[in-house]
């Protein structure tokens, strides 16, 4: 086995047929752009006819501006679902995927790959079951030789860093992992996840070919990652091979919701990326297989001019890495049949905005890349889509107030609703001129005259309702031709749990996140508003589970949303019942914002929905092996060995318990700083681990000698001389004997 | 089994405070043995009784010292003591005291060599090999590879964008300055909106 992969060369190796020609790429960018562009077209000239028609107003122009970006922005998304479900029908057979490559392929993989797992303050007992889950799941795919794995913590609460090595050296035992799953702590965990992969690539990456780049919540079947490790193996040119994670294990109604929507609708949206992108594709940061060499070459972020917020170390480093690859001629894919690859999501919407908040700092940075050179257009394309994920919250909210202004102003005004003739006309005409200069047109040119007419008997409201109906097909097409697809496909439609609980939870999430989607809208408005006045984020630990939103920690978080929705309401009913109906699923989105961030985040009205099927997805109804194997996993768990019992957890049980402070000290670099750390060691003695700071428990921690002899002093010293916390550690494995029993 | 050279003929009457201060070391001892995961109550009553006669020999010879810390001392160097013994390893910076007890945790002593540990030599080969061979390796060999950030190329756009927000960055005055225009062009451009003529479009 080759373990030490080199290339000749930093760009791709040449002489091998790319999967996909140019020329089929362009044809295919084309025809996608080329739709989302006339739609957009079609869609802004019309509007400008309408205002036209009833009279220009100085906010028409911004308004209009508005429009084309944010219906170019819902256009681009329609169309990815529409060729999506256009790919589906062509058949399999013809749709382009780079796994084929590795299809009816066996054999042992020849090159050594690597499982990477960061983690960041994480339970560390579940991620290990997870690492335990994938090891046996590539074992029982036969090609475990061909794997190492790789626990990256970055982990700062020092009870949890205690906790970490208990439970991967559980792990090892249980597995025989020594020597094949391996953990390291970065005493600094500079820039984040990305410094902590980029960390592991400088000090181990030259062992490897690849390495399949997790997340603590991550699950990826084994048979799934050998399969992208051979295609790794089997196209050189390929830098990154990206998966679809699918959400799972959500408990909450607004967890569950989300995992279904994406089950049923992502699939189109994933068959309609892959549609354009194609070898330019994006890493989403998790759940994707990456070629260590090119990687390490081109892969290191630059810092962005200035500071943070804006500028500085680049938080959202996945898309950037994908572009920089691309860039040097490495190819981006995306497996979109990659089917056994998961992830969990935030439990509730607070903590869905809470991890918005950095998704969103760090990709408005990417406006700088928007400006690089030599990055190719689908790179900067998938830039773009990422900033407007955020920015244009703030610029609905922008559409949304200068329709009110005009509304507002039109009845201050009391202008009649006179209108002129649609301007409609006179292009049809002149356009029916123009084509009836070839006589065998003659029948669109009919056609066109029989338009004309019909805009001449249009009135302003008809425009406007059609109109309105275009946008509302673009807004619900996604989610109607998913729900199509999934009734009338058999398999789809029992794997999600029948046709009703399919309808039902169609209809459920549409209506839930109509009403949520204002709310977000404000919340992502004031991220951007807050990031403009100079916030930057700090780095928190993702919730995975909670028992639901408090109505206090909603009322700050809505709060906003929920008083601009009183203020909206009032001048909407004002200026007319007509306006506030049309404006009605807003003004109720961010009325209601509070309650259903609160309802949506309990976990017994997620069950209740669980147990009538609703908001059910495949892997719930039929669990895959994988995940039973996670829920099985248990070998970071040992009664001998742990840093989680009652009275004696983390940094105590170190301190304390023999086993734990064995494998603690034999896990610190054994070359010992010269320092002396006894006052820190008797303050902490005397006054409990409570009393130091942080940074002075970690330098302890980090101090062999001082655990050591720590160790022995809770263990031979009065009790009257150290803290309570101590005594209590050092009496919880008293062998108790009942004075009564014989 | 048992110490042969300590008949019962050798007890002496020990008073009040004496009984609570051995009883506070035996429990001590105790506690660690099952700290140690060692569940025979035999085997810990014998090894705490073990320990226990030499704290007492020096408790006679150091007098001032609290029992409890010379019988946990006595613990303590008494594993180490014979963990290096079976490992065979020289003691490297005060830290075999926690190899040892890690090896002990990776052989599985609590599991399938209590009745070995603390016992003289010959000890079974299987248990020695297995000492021996425990450790924990936390990551393998470097293999470094280098990463250094290529400097990012900007088109004229961008550098003029991020010249200018450096210049920002570094004088807070001219940043201030910015903004406060920027207010004002804010507010000039809501005026001219509020308060300017109607657009005429021509037909």
């Amino acid at each position: 086995m080759d373990s030490s992969p080199s290339h000749a060369d930093s760009g791709p190796p040449t002489g091998i047929k790319p999967y996909t020609s140019l020329f089929t790429a362009g044809v295919r960018r084309t025809i996608f752009f080329g739709l989302v562009f006339t739609i957009n077209l079609a869609a802004g000239i019309w509007l400008f006819d309408l205002y036209d028609r009833l009279g220009m107003h100085r906010a028409h122009g911004l308004i209009l501006g508005l429009f084309l970006l944010l219906n170019g922005l819902l256009t681009l998304g329609t169309m990815h679902a529409f060729i999506g479900a256009w790919d589906f029908l062509r058949g399999r057979r013809r749709a382009i995927c780079i796994t084929d490559l590795a299809k009816d392929k066996t054999g042992p993989l020849t090159q050594k790959h690597v499982v990477v797992m960061p983690v960041y303050n994480e339970d560390i007992v579940k991620v290990c079951g997870r690492v335990e889950a994938i090891y046996r799941s590539i074992e029982a795919a036969g090609q475990l030789d061909a794997f190492d794995f790789y626990i990256l913590s970055d982990t700062t609460n020092l009870d949890c860093w205690v906790e970490e090595e208990v439970a991967w050296t559980n792990l090892c035992r249980r597995l025989d992992g020594f020597g094949k799953i391996y953990y390291r702590r970065r005493r600094k965990n500079e820039n984040r996840k990305a410094g902590n992969i980029g960390d592991f690539v400088r000090n181990w990456g030259g062992h490897y070919e690849a390495m399949v780049v997790l997340d603590a919540d991550s699950l990826m079947d084994g048979g799934d990652i050998v399969k992208m490790a051979r295609t790794m193996e089997l196209y050189p040119r390929l830098g990154i091979l990206q998966t679809p994670p699918k959400l799972i294990r959500g408990g909450s109604v607004f967890t569950r919701m989300q995992q279904f929507a994406m089950r049923l609708y992502g699939p189109l949206f994933i068959r309609g990326l892959n549609y354009w992108q194609l070898n330019s594709g994006s890493y989403w940061g998790h759940n994707a297989i990456i070629r260590v060499q090119p990687f390490s070459e081109f892969c290191e972020l630059p810092a962005l001019p200035g500071r943070e917020p804006f500028g500085g170390r680049i938080l959202s480093h996945d898309f950037v890495e994908a572009a920089l690859m691309v860039r040097e001629g490495w190819e981006v894919w995306l497996a979109w049949d990659i089917v056994g690859t998961y992830e969990e999501a935030p439990p509730t919407l607070v903590d869905h905005l809470k991890r918005d908040r950095r998704w969103c700092q760090g990709n408005l940075q990417h406006m700088w890349l928007v400006f690089a050179r030599k990055f190719p257009l689908p790179s900067r394309v998938h830039l773009f889509m990422g900033i407007m994920a955020y920015l244009g919250s703030p610029l609905w909210f922008l559409f949304l107030a200068f329709g009110t202004w005009v509304a507002w102003e039109r009845r201050k005004s009391d202008l009649s609703d006179l209108t002129v003739v649609s301007r409609l006309f006179e292009w049809l005409d002149k356009l029916a001129a123009w084509v009836g200069q070839w006589p065998s047109l003659k029948p669109v040119v009919t056609q066109l005259h029989h338009l004309r007419d019909l805009t001449l008997k249009m009135t302003t409201n008809d425009q406007a309702l059609i109109l309105m109906g275009l946008v509302a097909t673009m807004l619900f097409l996604p989610k109607i031709l998913a729900l199509i697809g999934g009734v009338l496909h058999g398999p789809t439609r029992r794997s999600f749990g029948g046709a009703i609980p399919l309808i039902l939870g169609v209809a459920m999430e549409l209506v839930l996140s109509m009403f949520m989607a204002p709310a977000i809208m404000i919340a992502h408005t004031f991220m951007i508003l807050g990031m403009v006045m100079g916030a930057s984020v700090s780095w928190g630990n993702q919730t995975r589970e909670t028992d639901g939103t408090g109505w206090g920690e909603a009322v700050a978080v809505h709060g906003p949303a929920f008083i601009a929705g009183v203020l909206w309401t009032a001048l909407a009913l004002w200026i007319g019942p007509s306006f506030a109906l049309w404006m009605s699923p807003i003004l109720l989105g961010m009325l209601l914002s509070i309650p259903l961030s609160v309802f949506t985040s309990r976990v017994r009205y997620g069950q209740a929905l669980k147990k009538r099927k609703l908001f059910s997805i495949p892997e719930e109804i039929n669990q895959p092996e994988i995940m039973t194997l996670a829920d099985n996993a248990q070998a970071a768990v040992d009664a001998a060995l742990t840093a989680r019992a009652a009275g004696r957890e983390g940094v105590i049980a170190a301190v304390v318990d023999p086993y734990v402070n064995g494998v603690h000290v034999s896990l610190l670099d054994a070359s010992d700083p010269d320092e002396d750390h006894s006052e820190l060691a008797e303050k902490m003695l005397k006054e409990g681990p409570g009393a130091l700071k942080k940074d002075e428990l970690a330098n302890i921690l980090y101090h062999g000698p001082s655990v050591l002899a720590m160790h022995r002093a809770v263990w031979s010293r009065p009790f009257d001389t150290l803290h309570s916390s101590w005594g209590k550690a050092v009496e919880s494995y008293r062998i108790r004997t009942e004075p009564d029993a014989v | 089994m048992g110490q042969p050279d300590h008949s019962l003929a050798a007890l002496r009457p020990l008073n009040e405070g004496e009984l609570i201060e051995w009883e506070e070391a035996y429990v001590a001892v105790e506690a660690y043995l099952g700290a140690l995961r060692i569940r025979n109550r035999l085997l810990v009553a014998e090894l705490v009784r073990g320990i226990l006669w030499r704290a007492s020999a020096r408790h006679a010879k150091e007098p001032g010292v609290s029992v409890r810390s010379l019988a946990m001392d006595e613990t303590l160097k008494e594993i180490a003591e014979w963990t290096k013994q079976v490992l065979a390893e020289p003691l490297q910076q005060g830290r075999l005291a926690a190899r040892g007890r890690l090896a002990l945790l990776l052989t599985d002593m609590p599991g399938q060599w209590q009745s070995v540990f603390l016992t003289p030599e010959p000890w079974p080969p299987a248990f020695v090999e297995s000492m021996r061979k425990s450790y924990l390796k936390a990551g393998p060999q470097f293999a470094a590879l280098t990463m250094t950030p290529r400097p990012l190329e900007l088109n004229a756009i961008g550098s003029g964008a991020a010249q200018w927000w450096e210049t920002m960055d570094r004088r807070p005055v001219i940043r201030k300055m910015f903004f406060f225009f920027l207010l004002l062009l804010l507010v000039a451009v809501v005026l001219w909106f509020v308060l300017g003529p109607d657009i005429e479009l021509p037909r």
